[in-house]
């Protein structure tokens, strides 16, 4: 980020950058005028525009290392949109640029994009949401345009767009659905009119819009509060504490598929791109920045996955988790090193695949059983043994198991978190606090798995779930895809993806100690084959048989054990206790600290309006002769 | 000079004759009439708009040339920020009527209707063109009158009690108007804006002024809804028939109220930064509470009458910077900046709030109620309402790519570059609360369809009010390119030039 941009040698690679938002958003606008009833057509339609993308966005990654188009050379070939006297000065907003960070992102919204449109092509047959292929394209292409574009404005533009997608891909007919709608529009809203405030500061601080040519220096007041404005948004955006309370109950709310692709990865590639962007481009943080982002990335982590474990509905509970792996990220900026940065990139992009995998088997429960309570599931492993293995590929992924890639990518923050105790000041010497609580917040994590993964796949299944069947194949592809990736990403992410992938975007660095991904990949490989070996020879047969066990009492014939009960001892300590009945009532949930103070003063200021006429004609008069002895 | 000044006045003044007389013979003559009024009128308008260049041009009635440089007799002047106002007064105007033409249907009277349509249309575009104050005040009564009636026009309980309080507080404030200009005359003994400003400069009583400014601000305050001067809005905003609601809150507010305020301050009186500071607290205090007063609400219309006071009150506060940052002679740049931001916030809001109160008034047509907790789920039923309101929804409260978010962005770079942080802050904020009660009206009217609180009966919306509504939501969409700049520098600003040069306006009109 910090390498000089060169300027393009070839302009008709550059063109791709502009068709990469122009295509989709085209579609996405065609789409909105065709009837519903050709859904298939549509989504057939959509899937095609969104592979086309899918080619540039590849193109564009693997060409010439670094693009930007500002200059002159921007009004020559990649100055966008109409080419004419019309917009004048307004060129200078239209500037699109690429470099290491903003073409990982853009081909990994593409591989996702058009994973999740393959899935919905069945999914959305028996969810509907009103135009969900139109808005779909709606949201790729503003995507690769928040991502794409140089200028701040522009960035503010597509960012917003995406808040409106948001809000339009989630159904809304029943109250729950209606209500987090709400909440998440005005939360996102909120965020983008705090975002404009920190941006006008910066536009007065530097004279310049352009991502490119500021760097300022978080010293002064301004520069603290146009650093903390711009937070808000990319946190709101994320999910991170204490922006983050629309993310369960969208989730929740929403379709799977609606879920698996804007809170799940591109809300998540896109905010913590913009994090990167703040922290690495925008400002130079200082300890007190650093510290900021080090105890709201702890909070995020510990805080989400503790609401997570109490969950019933697998949709919110991964919709908490969602929230929670943002932590990890933020902690990565936080550090401000560059293995820090290259951690929190390395585990955006290990999220995005997992946890939008992680929806997609949701959705594929939800289609298949009509279910979203853990507790109404169970052992559905024999009947979508597909949908099963990844599941438990993404859960161990999330989870941070080796040798999955969320173990990579966690590991790499860890490391981060070490180097960075070496340093001076008060966050590096509490380096430990930060280390342990990560730690623990993955061990959480794990716990809540076990939840999800038991609940829903193991256990006894009930005679119910004798009829289900495994989703049909356009649905599990898409997730064998995610695992598979996911697999890869972990075996190899030493050897070739940090290397290949993330270095170009952060910068490079050495790891401390030593570390080789596929070496710990083949231990893991060779102990669990040991194992199997030394079952097999030593031909164990003396065993015996017994039924299944919950905390020493034998399990009674007629019920499959809820998992859902392991977790309720844990929320009956006592203080946890309190602090989770509040939490329930949603006493830390800013969306409904501040509407209670809102309608508190609304409620104020309405009854001074009684309807009388003397009082109001009273007003009139007072006002006058305030003014006259005010400016007398 | 441009001929078809006195048309703006005159067409519609006869329109309104017209209808009265013929509309007697000729059954259904009046809307067409009132129609055919508007659409000529949206013609000249937007004519006037782009081939008029930065100069003024100025008609003067009856011919009577100035003597020894003082003018007589009455003129009218159209410039680059009357025009502006004009083009929303007969596009909305234009929209409303065809709206009508299906929502007043319900109605006995259609001539009355139209008639004092056409007449409210004339008075405003008098107040815009007028060169006087004296004229300025008739128009306005012109304006005045004939909006109580068509407040009153549902002769209901509620609508004549909101008429009776719109009535004595538009009174008062006719009154102190009124007084404002005896005092005016008495000192420099000549009624021309222009001209006033020319006895201005050469010497003045300053307290004498002060309260000849403080009576104006408070009278065109009340015209304007600007707190705590708006207590009759909500109730006359509402009670009104739906086209009524939208020229009312989408027009007549700006060009009786804020339009006069801003032409006095700048253009007659010399800017002081004491006054500055009162309009820009005034503009602030309304935006604030006002907002606060919308979210409490459950009637729509009564929740987009607050809102209205809210809005209106960033177009205040924005001139306001403007104003202080000319008193005080330092960075033009960001004064002209703010003021633009303003005038464009009027424009917009005269596009999304008239939508809106079309949209309000359609689910009225359709669902019989107002109140948002007898709806829900008429996204279904009403797909072209539920879309437009949704565009108007955001254009509001400042969500890209509508216009409305351009005007914010506009007002609160400007608050930031000079100095007024806290503006900026308040304006941020405001604009917050703004979308959450609108994605509650969003909510309970469109979507949350609760089995309890089905609505029985749907009438279908008629075509011309869907047309209406679908032109103005595009209107909201396509306001948003007067934000590049270069279309902003050929329209909006310079609007904003003439303000902030003070002698420009007397000296072309007074030709010294």
């Amino acid at each position: 980020m910090n390498e000089p941009l060169k300027l393009i040698a070839d302009t008709s690679e550059c063109l791709y950058l502009q068709w990469l938002i122009i295509l989709p958003l085209a579609a996405g606008l065609l789409l909105m005028a065709v009837p519903d009833r050709l859904m298939l057509l549509k989504g057939l339609f959509a899937l095609a525009v969104s592979l086309v993308a899918g080619y540039l966005s590849v193109v564009i990654y693997t060409s010439s290392p670094l693009m930007t188009a500002h200059g002159d050379m921007a009004r020559q070939g990649c100055l966008t949109f109409l080419h004419s006297d019309i917009l004048g000065k307004a060129g200078d907003y239209l500037t699109l640029t690429i470099d290491g960070l903003s073409k990982l992102i853009v081909l990994f919204i593409s591989i996702l994009g058009c994973l999740i449109l393959l899935y919905s092509l069945a999914y959305n047959r028996s969810v509907r949401v009103k135009n969900y292929y139109p808005w779909f394209m709606v949201t790729l292409g503003c995507a690769y345009g928040a991502v794409l574009s140089d200028n701040l404005l522009l960035f503010i533009i597509f960012w917003g767009i995406l808040g409106i997608t948001l809000y339009k891909l989630i159904p809304g007919k029943d109250e729950e659905s209606s209500a987090a709608a709400k909440k998440t529009m005005i939360l996102i809203g909120a965020s983008d009119t705090i975002m404009l405030l920190g941006m006008a500061i910066l536009w007065k601080m530097t004279g310049s819009l352009s991502i490119d040519n500021i760097s300022v220096e978080t010293t002064s007041l301004l520069a603290v509060t146009a650093f903390l404005a711009l937070l808000v948004g990319s946190f709101t955006k994320a999910g991170a504490f204490p922006f983050h309370s629309w993310v369960p109950d969208y989730t929740q709310g929403a379709p799977a598929t609606s879920s698996a692709l804007l809170p799940a990865s591109l809300d998540k590639l896109l905010g913590i791109y913009f994090l990167a962007r703040i922290t690495t481009s925008l400002f130079v943080m200082s300890q007190g920045m650093k510290l900021i982002l080090l105890i709201i990335g702890v909070i995020t982590i510990i805080t989400a996955v503790m609401m997570a474990l109490m969950q019933h509905n697998f949709k919110r509970l991964l919709g908490y988790h969602a929230v929670s792996q943002v932590g990890y990220m933020v902690v990565g900026f936080g550090l401000g090193s560059v293995i820090g940065v290259a951690a929190g990139l390395f585990h955006m992009i290990n999220n995005a695949l997992y946890k939008s995998g992680l929806f997609l088997t949701a959705g594929a429960v939800e289609r298949q059983t009509g279910q979203s309570e853990i507790e109404e599931l169970g052992g559905l492993a024999k009947a979508m043994p597909v949908t099963f293995a990844a599941s438990l590929i993404f859960a161990m992924s999330i989870s941070g198991v080796p040798p999955f890639n969320g173990f990579a990518s966690k590991w790499m923050i860890y490391q981060g978190i070490i180097d960075f105790g070496t340093g001076e000041g008060v966050a590096s010497s509490l380096w430990i606090v930060w280390l342990g609580l990560a730690v623990l917040g993955s061990a959480l994590t794990l716990a809540s798995f076990i939840k999800f993964v038991g609940g829903i796949f193991l256990g006894r299944a009930d005679k119910a779930s004798s009829r289900i069947k495994e989703v049909p194949a356009t649905m599990w592809i898409p997730m064998a895809v995610l695992a598979l990736i996911c697999i890869f990403f972990g075996v190899f992410a030493t050897e070739i993806v940090v290397p290949r992938l993330i270095a170009p975007a952060s910068g490079t660095f050495f790891f401390s100690g030593l570390w080789s991904s596929s070496f710990v990949s083949l231990l893991v490989a060779v102990s669990i084959i040991t194992g199997v070996l030394v079952y097999l020879a030593a031909g164990i047969k003396k065993y015996r048989t017994e039924d299944s066990f919950i905390g020493g009492e034998r399990i009674q014939d007629q019920t499959a054990y809820p998992t859902v009960e392991f977790y309720k001892t844990f929320m009956e300590f006592g203080f946890v206790s309190r602090i989770y009945r509040k939490a329930e009532n949603k006493a830390f949930d800013i969306y409904n600290l501040s509407k209670e103070a809102v309608l508190w003063l609304s409620d104020r200021l309405s009854r001074a309006h009684t309807g009388v006429l003397p009082g109001y004609v009273l007003w009139i008069c007072a006002g006058l002769v305030i003014m006259l002895l005010i400016m007398i | 000079m441009n001929p078809l000044i006195p048309l703006f006045v005159a067409v519609p003044l006869a329109g309104a004759f017209l209808i009265m007389i013929l509309g007697r013979f000729i059954p259904f003559l009046n809307r067409y009439l009132a129609a055919a009024v508007l659409l000529f009128l949206a013609f000249i308008s937007f004519w006037s708009l782009l081939t008029e260049g930065a100069d003024a041009s100025v008609y003067r009635v009856g011919g009577w040339e100035p003597v020894n440089g003082v003018p007589i007799g009455i003129y009218m002047v159209h410039d680059s920020f009357s025009a502006l106002v004009l083009c929303i007064i007969s596009l909305i105007g234009l929209l409303s009527v065809i709206y009508s033409m299906s929502y007043m249907a319900g109605y006995t009277s259609g001539d009355y209707f139209y008639a004092l349509f056409c007449l409210m249309t004339a008075g405003m575009n008098g107040v815009v063109l007028s060169g006087d104050i004296f004229n300025i005040f008739v128009f306005l009564e012109i304006s005045a009158i004939s909006s109580y009636a068509l407040v009153a026009f549902g002769v209901g309980k509620n609508e004549l009690e909101a008429t009776l309080k719109y009535q004595v507080m538009g009174a008062i404030a006719s009154f102190l108007i009124l007084f404002a200009i005896g005092f005016i005359y008495w000192k420099a003994k000549t009624l021309n804006i222009a001209d006033i400003r020319v006895a201005y400069e050469e010497g003045h009583d300053r307290s004498y002024y002060l309260l000849v400014q403080l009576m104006l601000l408070t009278g065109f305050g009340v015209k304007a809804a600007v707190i705590p001067f708006h207590a009759w809005l909500p109730d006359a905003h509402s009670s009104a028939p739906s086209p009524i609601s939208a020229m009312l809150s989408g027009v007549l507010i700006k060009a009786v109220g804020i339009y006069v305020i801003i032409r006095l301050f700048f253009n007659m009186f010399e800017i002081t930064e004491g006054i500055s500071v009162l309009i820009t607290t005034l503009g602030a205090v309304s935006m604030v509470v006002g907002t606060f007063l919308a979210i409490g609400q459950w009637d729509i219309k009564r929740l987009l009458a607050y809102s209205s006071i809210s809005q209106m009150g960033y177009v205040v506060m924005a001139v306001g910077i403007g104003m202080i940052l000319t008193a005080r002679g330092v960075k033009s740049d960001v004064a002209a900046l703010a003021i633009t931001g303003g005038i464009f916030h009027m424009l917009n809001h005269a596009a999304f709030k008239g939508l809106l109160f079309l949209n309000a008034g359609a689910i009225e047509y359709s669902v019989g109620t107002r109140d948002l907790r007898q709806m829900g789920g008429l996204a279904e039923t009403m797909p072209v309402t539920s879309a437009t309101s949704f565009i108007g929804s955001l254009s509001i409260s400042g969500i890209p790519p509508f216009n409305g978010f351009f005007s914010k962005l506009i007002i609160i770079v400007a608050a930031v570059m000079g100095h007024f942080y806290l503006l900026a802050v308040l304006a941020a904020l405001v604009s917050i609360i703004t979308l959450a009660y609108f994605m509650k009206f969003q909510r309970y009217a469109f979507y949350d369809r609760q089995p309890g609180k089905t609505v029985q009966k749907i009438k279908k919306v008629p075509a011309p009010m869907l047309f209406s509504m679908i032109v103005l939501a595009l209107v909201c969409l396509l306001l948003s390119l007067l934000a590049l700049p270069s279309l902003r520098d050929a329209i909006l600003t310079p609007a904003a030039d003439l303000l902030i040069d003070q002698m420009k306006y007397s000296s072309q009109i007074t030709g010294m």
